[in-house]
């Protein structure tokens, strides 16, 4: 399928000019019903400063906002206006395998011209979204999704926003991907450089200064290294609109406001808060969770939270969103009426990579653990057990003893003091949907080479590997090592990711699970979704560079 | 005297050998962690420790091995896992469509160096830059580099090379190929050696020669990026040169030839445009620089430099 993002990417190069000329902003419009028509095409999009052409769903980026019901049976009809290949996947639906619209596996792709219908039944309820499976997401190929529930009644809330963020660039996402091969650090403009080293050494003297440093020099690993693209090319975007179009929601004194956010960055983490508003976390990934109360959620691709607001105040609040390298921010307003602004934060300082995320729980063991961190002691799993292809060329570290604690905001959030959520605090409301133990592990490493921008699964790219076999029906542990010093969205087609907790029991229900650098984490999956299946980080370049895996259930 | 160069020659060679093929790389990796920055020093290793036996039965300790010390290459042990073992015979898709962003060829064009000159004795221009195709561990690699001053010959070391480069590990990577001499008395060689990123992140390059006539050579390239900020970028740079005998026809000697240490800012005004400022001083030794005598020219030369380095 990679193959066609280039396709798609290449295309983009040479933009027509013909491109029809919509409003680049649009409240997204409602489809509902069990018949759905959308059109893929290009429009005229200004988010830098510069005119530029988007890939759009019936005209809007995002696209439409599709209402569903749980137990219809619905058909989405996708025309393809494009000259070039393209495709829908319904992201964290349940479905059969030829309607989950990943080209190369679920299907061969919606060729130009042509009309693809996908039917299904919905088979749950809550917070989706949907996104093209090849490079075009970059480019604007993406909308939300909303499921009401059949029988539950909805949850009461006075108003209720979807808040999609995304980021966006002037660049085709194929330049984007050759400039990370060709020059990993491209975006990074926050390595450190002489002047934060003499500021160390005031701070630290001169051997706490070159003792900082030692770990990550000696190892060729760049601390600032969070998100392989940033600010430096990015716009980033709520619901479409960049920070001076400011996106806003209509939001009262007293009134209880659901924003249901979803993580549509292709290569951006999001730390999410609206200062001065107290957030109940109320779903993860679509899926009801026991309520927490957080300041503050880091959200990634793929991932959605359902959270309630009660606005305190007849005023204007901002839902800031800054992107987890510290680069930029994106903001829209909850206000009592559309003519206001709101006071915005201003971005955290970047931060380094911890002594943890590189050594996981051995750097506990070793007094390494940030200093005062008020998340959790880093408890550590049993020794890794290494591919022996990650002994090769595309790995570049490997974590022998990773660090299973799940209460740990990531880097850039740990002690920054507000309360912020960790994947502990998410609970499925209820028990697990299938009880049983796991009857077998399958053990996966997250591997890559950052000099040479190569991501995989135990150093087998994509196009290297065999796929993963499920037994249908059976109930088996993935267990995830990420041998990175990146944060991963892994996000696995078709069947639900139950993560568990550190001591092996269920814990929440997720489609996209993060994993944070030299981290451990174990998901079930329930294999009963017979065919082929994408299994993948949801980081669009990750994907395109080899971390990714098919999954056969027969 | 032959001998001892020959000696040095192979040394140096071996030393390039030895760092592609041996354990030598995952060693130095291997200290990850010094004690300063582990806090506790009963644990830590003496960097120099071999590691290569305890690596092997895979059961070594956890705290004799310390934490992430073998972070990267090396040799799987007996227990690790088979990367298939859970397709069962199964295969990926072969739907149209399914095709290979994770193979695609990159190709790369850096003009690292392309620079006017200026010394005691004139001015003059230099270049060095390279040429890379293909997919992440397998690349057609062309490299040349030069040097001509005025009133001088054009310099001894200008050549064009063409190699298979192999991402062999990690961070290092083979390369194997030819080297074509440009200018009077040039000889063709085949030329094998390294390229790859040491810990510290230095940029190595060494590269060992046989000519056409069995003469031998070897080119050491070292250097460093110091981000003054993440645009104002410093980089000391070190090149060397060695030869089994002598080229009168090039003004080269046996032995040890050159030695040339330079210091150059650039700015990026974008990623792939920076200028550049700089100053080189290279030293000729033995008989090179006593061919350099006869010639006129010094065998201590200090030039400054300003020049323009791109890639795409």
């Amino acid at each position: 399928m990679q193959g066609l993002l280039l396709a798609t990417a290449l295309a983009t190069l040479g933009w027509p000019a013909h491109a029809f000329a919509v409003p680049a902003v649009t409240t997204p419009t409602v489809l509902s019903g069990t018949e759905v028509d959308l059109e893929i095409g290009r429009v005229t999009v200004n988010y830098s400063g510069k005119a530029s052409v988007a890939t759009a769903v019936n005209g809007s980026v995002p696209g439409p906002l599709i209402r569903l019901r749980e137990g219809d049976a619905v058909t989405i009809r996708v025309k393809n206006n494009l000259d070039e290949m393209t495709s829908i996947h319904w992201h964290g639906l349940i479905l059969p395998t030829d309607m989950d619209g990943v080209p190369g596996i679920s299907f061969g792709g919606i060729a130009p011209g042509e009309t693809f219908t996908y039917r299904f039944v919905v088979k749950q309820s809550g917070t989706f979204w949907y996104h093209a499976h090849t490079l075009a997401e970059q480019t604007g190929l993406y909308g939300p999704m909303i499921i009401e529930p059949k029988s539950e009644p909805p949850l009461a809330a006075d108003r209720d926003y979807t808040i999609m963020l995304s980021d966006w660039t002037d660049e085709a996402p194929l330049q984007v991907y050759l400039n990370l091969k060709k020059m990993s650090g491209y975006y990074n403009f926050a390595q450190p450089t002489v002047g934060d080293f003499a500021s160390d050494a005031g701070k630290l003297g001169l051997s706490g200064a070159l003792s900082k440093r030692a770990m990550w020099n000696k190892a060729r690993m760049n601390p600032t290294d969070l998100s392989d693209v940033s600010a430096a090319t990015y716009t980033y975007l709520l619901n479409g609109a960049p920070s001076a179009r400011r996106w806003t929601g209509i939001a009262r004194k007293g009134e209880r406001v659901r924003l249901r956010f979803i993580g549509a960055g292709t290569a951006t983490y999001f730390d999410v808060r609206v200062p001065g508003l107290m957030l109940t976390v109320v779903a993860a990934d679509g899926q009801p969770v026991e309520p927490v109360d957080v300041d503050e959620f880091r959200i990634g691709p793929g991932e959605t939270y359902d959270v309630i607001a009660t606005i305190a105040d007849d005023r204007a609040y901002a839902i800031f969103a800054q992107s987890m390298d510290r680069t930029g921010f994106v903001h829209g307003v909850l206000a009592p009426r559309d003519d206001m602004s709101a006071d915005i934060p201003p971005v955290d300082p970047g931060s380094w990579l911890d002594p943890i995320d590189m050594m996981g729980g051995m750097a506990g063991m070793a007094g390494m653990g940030p200093a005062g961190q008020d998340h959790g002691m880093v408890e550590t799993a049993p020794k890794a057990r290494h591919a022996r292809t990650e002994y090769g060329a595309n790995t570049d570290m490997r974590v022998d003893f990773p660090r299973t604690n799940l209460d740990d905001p990531g880097v850039g959030l740990r002690r920054n003091g507000r309360r912020t959520l960790t994947y502990a605090d998410l609970r499925t409301a209820g028990p697990a949907a299938d009880p049983r133990e796991p009857q077998r592990e399958i053990e996966l490493h997250l591997t890559g080479n950052m000099e040479r921008f190569v991501w995989a699964f135990d150093g087998v790219k994509l196009n290297d590997s065999k796929p993963l076999h499920f037994t249908p029906n059976e109930r088996l542990r993935i267990i995830l090592v990420n041998d990175t010093m990146m944060t991963h969205p892994m996000h696995l087609h078709g069947m639900w990711s139950d993560l568990e907790s550190p001591d092996g029991r269920f814990q929440v229900r997720k489609h996209t699970i993060s994993v944070q650098p030299a981290q451990r984490v174990a998901f079930r999956v329930t294999a009963d979704a017979m065919g082929r299946w994408a299994f993948h980080c949801h980081l669009l370049y990750h994907m395109a560079a080899g971390m990714f895996r098919e999954v056969v259930v027969a | 005297m032959t001998t001892s160069r020959a000696t040095w020659l192979l040394a140096l060679t071996g030393l390039a050998m030895t760092t592609v093929a041996g354990p030598a790389l995952s060693q130095q990796v291997k200290p990850a962690v010094n004690a300063e920055a582990a806090g506790s020093n009963d644990q830590a290793m003496s960097p120099d420790m071999p590691m290569g036996d305890q690596q092997k039965d895979g059961s070594s300790a956890p705290p004799m091995n310390m934490p992430g010390m073998d972070m990267s290459g090396g040799k799987p042990g007996a227990d690790a896992r088979d990367p298939d073992a859970y397709s069962d015979g199964y295969r990926n898709s072969t739907l149209p469509g399914y095709e290979m962003a994770d193979k695609i060829s990159v190709a790369k064009v850096l003009v690292d160096e392309l620079e006017f000159l200026t010394n005691k004795q004139g001015q003059g221009i230099s270049w060095s830059g390279r040429i890379t195709n293909g997919p992440d561990n397998d690349k057609l690699l062309l490299r040349s580099q030069g040097l001509k001053q005025s009133g001088e010959r054009l310099d001894p070391e200008s050549s064009v090379e063409a190699f298979w480069w192999h991402g062999q590990r990690p961070f290092w990577g083979t390369i194997l190929g030819v080297r074509q001499d440009i200018g009077p008395g040039a000889h063709r060689w085949i030329a094998g050696g390294i390229e790859g990123l040491a810990p510290y992140w230095f940029d190595v390059q060494l590269t060992g020669y046989v000519g056409d006539d069995g003469r031998l050579a070897a080119r050491l390239k070292a250097s460093y990026d110091v981000l003054l900020t993440n645009r104002l970028i410093l980089v000391p740079q070190l090149e060397s040169n060695a030869y089994s005998k002598a080229a009168p026809e090039r003004g080269l000697g046996g032995g040890l030839s050159n030695l040339e240490l330079g210091l150059r800012m650039r700015y990026e005004i974008r990623r792939k445009v920076a200028p550049y400022v700089g100053f080189v001083w290279e030293r000729s030794f033995g008989e090179t620089a006593d061919f350099r005598r006869l010639a006129g020219e010094n065998p201590t030369e200090r030039r400054f430099v300003a020049g323009l380095r791109i890639w795409w």
